[in-house]
């Protein structure tokens, strides 16, 4: 061993909340970059998106529809009807691809909160960090945290990028669309409640299971009300307004609690030492 | 000596297995104190209920000063633990894993900084700070594990089978630490199964079992189940008068030829021995060496388990 030790009279303490959870996320994000599997699932979904969502605006824009497609659809959005076709089509493209970005941060936060749970009960760093001055509550947040910010991000860049390219190669039609109040309503409030509701779904499922694919299977079935959505809409079962907006807004805020109350009464310190296998 | 970890029938139950049974332990400041005992005997779950990670089904303890179940945040930011894993982040690097923890610990910034470098140092560990855990040894993680536990200065150090697995010139670099400890006046509460390690670093053992068999210190538990014997080594091979002689003088408990050897068992050898050697040399006896002898606490563990039994 080299050199002795010394007393410094250091005094160990509860570190103050906003440290803890930053340092928290900063060592969850240092480890989900050190990850390109997990990097790799992260970005893939919403660049997929982006590229199809970019793509068929522009060849919307580039090919002019069918009177076929122009009949099918007045028929499933009676709203457009008057507009120019190629206008039409435009913002019902714009507009589905919406739908789809709403995927984006049930998907992204999920893969990250089943690593950031089931990664430390394999890698059995939980006990030491349990063991520290913290309370679970904060370190459940903190974990939380760290899955959202990310895929909030990406959601709202991936938005940004999609705004930027409608505006260059879409119609008016498409661009009104896209910028649309309960759009923007619904990527600036929904998105943070979606992705909440999806990473915490995620922590508590990964109490339950080892194996991370298993995880992202139950998991996965978070995207099916965001899907059900998109299809309602697409085959003109539900017309999407504000006040749907408002409501389903309420129903995920009250979904978020729900499950972030589980999620704690799951996450206590003994469970997690005795009982998680 | 003050008292730094007091228990009060502690008792830890999962359903109808009761892992931990009415323990009652007194741990003096600055002493390295022995828990042994065999796999799946409640050690662990000792440890964690001192650390206040699990809650005790009755009973209660004083940890560092602290109250066990009222204050334990208190009591994690006074004790440091080694778990049975090193627990590291292995894709980060040894540097960010130390303070990653300091900070966890409450220290600023620069006292973590200032930490880490220290036992990295300390460790032998400084040259390789910037690589990734998963890159070290198992030796070498363990050394960063102890690291971490020992980071905040706590009172109490935790250690749950330190060496286990080790390569000798690691786990004598653990040996030296808690040594270091005990001689900065911390406490160590080292868990263990191995016996010469036991014997070579604690002031005090208790072995255990689920409950608490028996605590003294080594040598007390080894004078009190075999007596204080020394050996007696003669050129040549002693003679049947020899032993003769060493049987007849006042304070010798019992005698016996071993190997070319006399060992003798007496309850005060400071005072017998002089009077032993004073016997031989008056026989005629040529004497090569004088040795203490002590059982191994092997012996004395298992003669004790038996007896439980």
């Amino acid at each position: 061993m080299n050199g002795m030790l010394i007393n410094t009279g250091i005094v160990a303490r509860e570190p103050d909340r906003t440290t803890l959870v930053r340092t928290v996320c900063v060592r969850e994000w240092r480890e989900a970059l050190s990850n390109k599997l997990l990097v790799g699932m992260t970005l893939l979904p919403p660049l997929v998106i982006l590229a199809a969502g970019i793509i068929a605006v522009g060849a919307a824009a580039v090919n002019p529809p069918s009177e076929r497609d122009v009949q099918a659809l007045y028929a499933a959005a009676p709203a457009v009807q008057g507009l120019d076709p190629k206008e039409a089509v435009q913002g019902f493209i714009a507009t589905y691809f919406l739908i789809l970005f709403m995927l984006i941060p049930t998907v992204v936060p999920l893969t990250m909160a089943i690593y950031s749970v089931i990664g430390e009960k394999s890698a059995r760093t939980l006990e030491p960090l349990l063991a520290a001055p913290i309370g679970v509550g904060e370190l459940l947040f903190a974990k939380s945290l760290a899955s959202t910010v990310p895929s909030v991000i990406v959601t709202w860049l991936a938005y940004g990028i999609y705004l930027g390219s409608v505006k260059s190669l879409g119609s008016e039609a498409a661009v009104k669309a896209v910028t649309a109040p309960r759009w923007i309503l619904a990527i600036v409030i929904m998105v943070p409640l979606l992705t909440l509701l999806s990473v915490n779904l995620g922590i508590l499922i990964s109490t339950r299971v080892n194996d991370v694919r298993v995880a992202q299977q139950i998991g996965g079935l978070v995207v099916v009300p965001v899907v059900g959505l998109g299809i309602a809409q697409v085959t003109g079962q539900v017309v999407i307004n504000n006040e749907s907006f408002i409501n389903f807004s309420l129903l995920l805020v009250t979904a978020d609690a729900a499950v972030f109350w589980l999620a704690r009464l799951a996450f206590q310190r003994e469970n997690i030492l005795v009982r998680w296998r | 000596m003050q008292t730094v970890l007091r228990t009060d029938k502690l008792t830890k139950r999962f359903g109808t297995l009761t892992a931990v049974d009415r323990v009652d332990l007194d741990v003096h400041e600055g002493e390295v104190f022995g828990y042994l005992g065999p796999n799946g005997a409640g050690k662990t779950t000792t440890l964690r209920l001192l650390c206040a990670l699990i809650a005790p089904t009755s009973g209660g303890a004083e940890v560092a000063g602290f109250r066990l179940g009222r204050e334990d945040t208190k009591i994690r930011a006074a004790v440091g633990i080694l778990t049975e894993q090193p627990g590291l982040y292995e894709r980060q690097s040894a540097w960010d894993n130390l303070v990653f923890y300091g900070t966890l610990y409450g220290l600023t910034r620069p006292t973590a900084h200032a930490q880490a470098e220290r036992f990295l140092r300390m460790m032998g560990l400084w040259d390789r700070r910037t690589e990734s855990v998963v890159t070290f040894s198992r030796g070498m993680k363990q050394k960063m594990a102890i690291a971490r536990a020992a980071l905040h200065e706590p009172r109490i150090l935790f250690l749950d089978e330190p060496t286990t697995g080790l390569d000798p010139d690691a786990a004598k670099t653990v040996r030296e630490f808690i040594v270091a400890l005990r001689g900065e006046g911390r406490t160590v509460f080292l868990c263990t199964h191995n016996l010469d390690e036991a014997d070579r670093l604690c002031d005090r053992i208790a072995f255990f079992s689920h409950r608490v068999i028996r605590i003294d210190t080594p040598d007390h538990l080894r004078a009190e189940l075999y007596g204080r014997a020394t050996e007696f080594r003669l050129m040549p091979a002693p003679r049947a008068e020899d032993l003769a002689r060493v049987r007849a003088v006042p304070g010798v408990r019992e005698a016996h030829l071993e190997n070319g050897s006399i060992i003798v068992e007496a309850p005060d050898p400071l005072r017998t021995n002089p009077l032993l050697v004073r016997a031989l040399l008056d026989g005629g006896a040529e004497i090569a060496f004088v040795t203490e002898r002590k059982p191994h606490l092997e012996d004395v563990y298992l003669r004790i388990v038996e007896a439980r039994e």
